[in-house]
C-alpha cells in the first residue's frame, strides 16, 4: 500500500540505507554465485563431451608441440660432430690402406677398401638408428612435425620418424605419455558415441527414404557391413591421396593407411619425412596427415562402437540358434535310441 | 523280462547323463579356450604361427634397399681406385690433395647412404634378410604387430608380406584386446585376494574385528562432535544449515555401520570384491615393473651404450604400445652373426616382458579404474550435499 512512499523514505535517510545493503547483498551474491556455478559447470561438461574433448586433445598436442620444438632445438647435435669425426677417421685409414697397396695390388686395395668403408657404414647408421637425421635440429623440429610427434605419443602410433633425444625430452616425452593418454582414450569414446549417433542417424534416414513407412518402427541396427564400407572407403580415400603425394606405390600407401590407422606405426613409410622435397610441401603434408589420423581414430572409435552393438545381438542369436540345434539332435538322437532298443526288445522278445 | 528291464532302464538312466556330459565337455572347451590359460596359450600359437609365415614370406627374398646399397659401396671402391691412380700418375701421392679429394667423394658416398637408410637398409650386408628374419626376430615382429606397439626395426618388403601383416594384424589385434581383458580380469581378481589376505592380515585372527569396532567407535564419536557442534551452532541460531549436517553426519555413521557389519557378517569367508586396493599400490606396482625392466635391460645393453633412463624410456615406450623404435634390444650391428645366440635369447625375454608386462598393465587399469569410480562417487555425493546445504 505504502511501498512507494517507503522505498522513497528508505531512499532518503542515510540511516537506513546499510541496512537494505546487508539485507540486498547476499542475494545479489547468491546469484552470482549460482550463474557462476552454473557456468563451471557448463564448461566442464562443455569440455567432458563432444567439442570439447576434441579442442582439449588439439590443445595438448599444439602445448606439448611448442614445449618439444624448444626443448630439442635447444639441445646441440654432437651427432654431425661424431658423423664428421668419423669421416675424417675413414679419410685417414683410407689413406693408409692405399699406402698399404701402394704396389696397386687392385683386388686386395679394393677388399681392403671395402672393409674400411664397411665400418664407416656401420659407425654412421648406428648413429643413425639413435634418431641421427643429416638435417639440422631446427628443420626436424619444426613446429608441424612436433603436432604429428605428440599425436603419435598420445595416439600411442609411435611413428619413430623423429625421437626425443636429450635429456630433459626423453623425461617429458613420459610425462606427457601418462596425462595425453587418458586424455586420448576420452577423445576416443566421446568421439566413437558422436560419430555412432550420427552415422545411426543417418542411416535411420536412409533407410526410411528407401523403405516407405508400412513397417512399424522398430530398432534399427546398423549392420556391421556399413561401418566396414566406411572403414574400407576411408583406408581407400586415404592410399589414394598419399600415392598421389608422396609417389609411393599403392600397396605401399595402403599398408601406411592400416598400420597406422591401426596404431602399429612402423615407421617405415611416413609422409613428410622425405629430405629431398620442398620443405613447405612436406610441412602442409605433415598437417594434413594429422587431421587424416585424429577424423580416422575417431571413425574407427564408431565402427567399434556400431559393431559392439550389432555383435551382442548377433552372439545371442547364434546362443539361441546354437540351443536349439543342441536339442534338435539330442531329440533325434533319443529317438533313434529308442528306436533301436525297440529292435532290440523285439529281438530279444522273439 | 523283469530284471532285464532293470538293468536296461539303469541303461538309459546312465544314457541320458552322456549327453549332458558331451555337451559340458564341448562348453568347457570352449570357455577354457576363451578364458585363462587357453587365451594364453592362443596368443602364443597365433604369433608363433605368423612367426613362421612371416619367415616364409620374407626369409630369402632379396632386399633391393640392401643390395643397392652394397653396390653402392663396391662402386665406391671403384671410384676411390679411379683417383688414386690418377692421382698416383702424377708423380708421388700428395696426402693434404689426396685427403682432399677423398673427403668430397666420402660425403657424397655418405649421403646416398644416409638415403638408402631412411628407405630401410639397416647398416648389415644381409641383402637376402637371412638374419634380420631370424625366428626370434620373427617372432617379435608379429608380437609388435598384434599388440599394435610397432617398432619398425624390421618391416616386410615384399607385397605379399606388406599384404600379410596386413590381414594378420586385422584379425590379432581383437584376440590380443581379448587377452588384455581376459588376463587382466583374472589377475585383478588374484591380486585383489592376496592383497586382502596378505597385506591387509584379514588372516590374522581379530584384525578384522579390531579393525571393524575401530571403525564404528570412531564413527559414533564422529555423531557425538556432529550433533555437540550443532548444539553449539544451534544455540549460536544461524540458519537451518546445522540440521542438515546433522543429517549428514548421521548418514555416514549409518553408512559405514552398515558396511561394516556387512563385512562383520561374512568375517568368516571374507568377501574380496568389497576390498579396494588403492591407487597407489597399482602405481608402485607399475613403476616397480618398469624400473625392474630398466634395470635388467640395462645390463644386458650396456655394451650398446644405453643408459639408464634409456633403458627406462624403452620400457615405457614399449608398455604403453607406443613404440617409437629407437631403442630395441639386440638391435646392434656389430653383434650380428657372432652372438646369435645370445641375441635370439633376448628377443625372447624382450617378448615375454611384454606379454606380462602389458597384462599388469591391464589389471592395473582394471583395478585403478574401480578405485577412480568410487573415488568419482564418493565425490559426488559430498559435492552433491555441499550444494544443498547452502540452498
Amino acid at each position: 500500500m505504502d511501498g512507494p512512499h517507503e522505498r522513497h523514505a528508505r531512499s532518503v535517510s542515510r540511516s537506513r540505507t546499510p541496512t537494505r545493503f546487508a539485507y540486498a547483498q547476499p542475494r545479489q551474491r547468491r546469484k552470482h554465485r549460482e550463474t557462476l556455478k552454473d557456468c563451471c559447470k557448463k564448461i566442464v561438461a562443455f569440455m567432458c563431451t563432444q567439442v570439447g574433448v576434441g579442442a582439449l586433445l588439439i590443445g595438448y598436442t599444439v602445448i606439448g608441440a611448442v614445449v618439444f620444438t624448444h626443448l630439442e632445438r635447444r639441445g646441440n647435435n654432437t651427432e654431425t660432430i661424431d658423423v664428421e669425426a668419423f669421416r675424417n677417421s675413414t679419410v685417414k685409414k683410407l689413406f693408409l690402406v692405399v699406402m698399404k697397396n701402394n704396389i696397386l695390388d687392385r683386388s686386395g686395395f679394393n677388399q681392403d677398401m671395402n672393409k674400411v668403408l664397411k665400418v664407416h657404414q656401420d659407425q654412421v647408421s648406428q648413429i643413425f638408428k639413435h634418431g641421427y637425421d643429416e638435417r639440422p635440429v631446427e628443420e626436424i623440429w619444426t613446429f608441424p612435425a612436433a603436432l604429428m610427434f605428440c599425436l603419435s605419443i598420445i595416439t600411442m602410433v609411435g611413428y619413430g620418424n623423429m625421437v626425443p633425444k636429450t635429456f630433459e625430452g626423453k623425461i617429458l616425452t613420459m610425462v606427457y605419455a601418462i596425462f595425453g593418454l587418458p586424455l586420448y582414450i576420452l577423445y576416443f569414446r566421446n568421439m566413437g558415441t558422436i560419430f555412432a549417433g550420427c552415422f545411426k542417424w543417418t542411416y535411420r534416414r536412409l533407410y526410411e527414404c528407401s523403405t516407405e513407412k508400412d513397417e512399424n518402427r522398430k530398432k534399427i541396427i546398423v549392420p556391421s557391413t556399413a561401418c566396414l564400407w566406411v572403414i574400407f572407403a576411408y583406408i581407400l580415400t586415404g592410399a589414394i591421396m598419399f600415392s598421389e603425394w608422396e609417389h609411393w606405390d599403392f600397396l605401399d600407401s595402403t599398408y601406411f593407411c592400416v598400420t597406422s590407422l591401426c596404431k602399429i606405426g612402423f615407421g617405415d613409410l611416413v609422409p613428410g619425412a622425405d629430405v629431398n622435397a620442398s620443405n613447405h610441401g612436406n610441412q602442409t603434408k605433415i598437417v594434413i596427415n594429422f587431421l587424416y589420423m585424429l577424423l580416422g581414430l575417431g571413425l574407427i572409435a564408431m565402427c567399434y562402437n556400431l559393431m559392439r552393438e550389432e555383435i551382442r545381438v548377433k552372439l545371442k542369436e547364434m546362443n539361441e540358434d546354437f540351443n536349439q540345434c543342441l536339442e534338435d539332435t539330442k531329440i533325434r538322437f533319443l529317438a533313434c535310441c529308442k528306436r533301436c532298443r525297440k529292435r532290440d526288445l523285439e529281438y530279444e522278445d522273439y | 523280462m523283469d530284471r532285464r528291464r532293470s538293468v536296461r532302464r539303469q541303461g538309459r538312466r546312465y544314457r541320458r547323463p552322456w549327453f549332458k556330459k558331451c555337451k559340458e565337455y564341448a562348453r568347457n572347451f570352449i570357455a577354457f579356450l576363451f578364458s585363462n590359460v587357453g587365451i594364453i596359450g592362443l596368443v602364443i600359437g597365433y604369433t608363433i604361427a605368423g612367426s613362421f609365415m612371416i619367415q616364409a614370406l620374407e626369409r630369402g627374398k632379396p632386399i633391393p634397399v640392401q643390395l643397392y646399397a652394397i653396390g653402392n659401396r663396391t662402386m665406391f671402391a671403384k671410384k676411390l681406385w679411379n683417383i688414386t691412380m690418377e692421382l698416383n700418375a702424377n708423380v708421388k701421392l700428395k696426402e693434404k690433395e689426396y685427403r682432399d679429394t677423398i673427403d668430397v667423394e666420402l660425403i657424397r658416398f655418405q649421403e646416398i647412404f644416409v638415403n638408402l637408410t631412411r628407405k630401410g637398409y639397416d647398416g648389415s650386408d644381409d641383402a637376402y634378410g637371412y638374419k634380420s628374419w631370424s625366428f626370434a626376430g620373427a617372432f617379435l615382429y608379429s608380437l609388435t604387430v598384434i599388440t599394435t606397439i610397432g617398432y619398425g626395426n624390421i618391416w616386410p618388403h615384399t607385397p605379399q608380406g606388406k599384404i600379410a601383416s596386413i590381414v594378420y594384424a586385422i584379425i590379432g589385434m581383437p584376440l590380443f584386446l581379448l587377452y588384455l581383458s581376459n588376463i587382466g580380469d583374472v589377475m585383478a581378481k588374484s591380486f585383489k585376494w592376496i592383497y586382502a589376505n596378505f597385506c591387509l592380515c584379514r588372516w590374522c585372527p581379530g584384525v578384522a574385528k579390531r579393525r571393524a569396532e575401530r571403525r564404528i567407535q570412531r564413527d559414533q564419536q564422529m555423531i557425538e562432535d556432529g550433533s555437540s557442534d550443532s548444539q553449539s551452532r544451534k544455540s549460536n541460531s544461524s540458519s537451518g544449515s546445522p540440521d542438515v549436517s546433522i543429517e549428514m553426519t548421521n548418514m555416514n555413521a549409518r553408512q559405514s555401520v552398515t558396511s561394516d557389519a556387512v563385512t562383520m557378517t561374512s568375517n568368516g569367508s571374507y568377501d574380496v570384491e568389497s576390498v579396494n586396493v588403492p591407487i597407489t599400490v597399482c602405481l608402485m606396482i607399475m613403476v616397480g615393473y618398469i624400473c625392474g625392466g630398466a634395470i635388467l635391460f640395462f645390463r644386458w645393453e650396456f655394451d650398446s651404450g644405453w643408459t639408464f633412463l634409456d633403458a627406462s624410456y624403452f620400457c615405457f615406450i614399449s608398455l604403453s604400445t607406443i613404440g617409437f623404435g629407437d631403442f630395441v634390444p639386440g638391435d646392434k650391428i656389430y653383434g650380428q652373426g657372432e652372438f646369435d645366440e645370445i641375441l635370439e635369447l633376448k628377443f625372447v625375454f624382450c617378448s615375454m616382458y611384454l606379454m606380462l608386462g602389458m597384462a599388469l598393465i591391464a589389471m592395473c587399469f582394471n583395478l585403478m579404474q574401480e578405485e577412480v569410480i568410487n573415488k568419482i562417487r564418493t565425490t559426488v555425493r559430498t559435492v552433491k550435499y555441499i550444494f544443498r546445504c547452502r540452498r
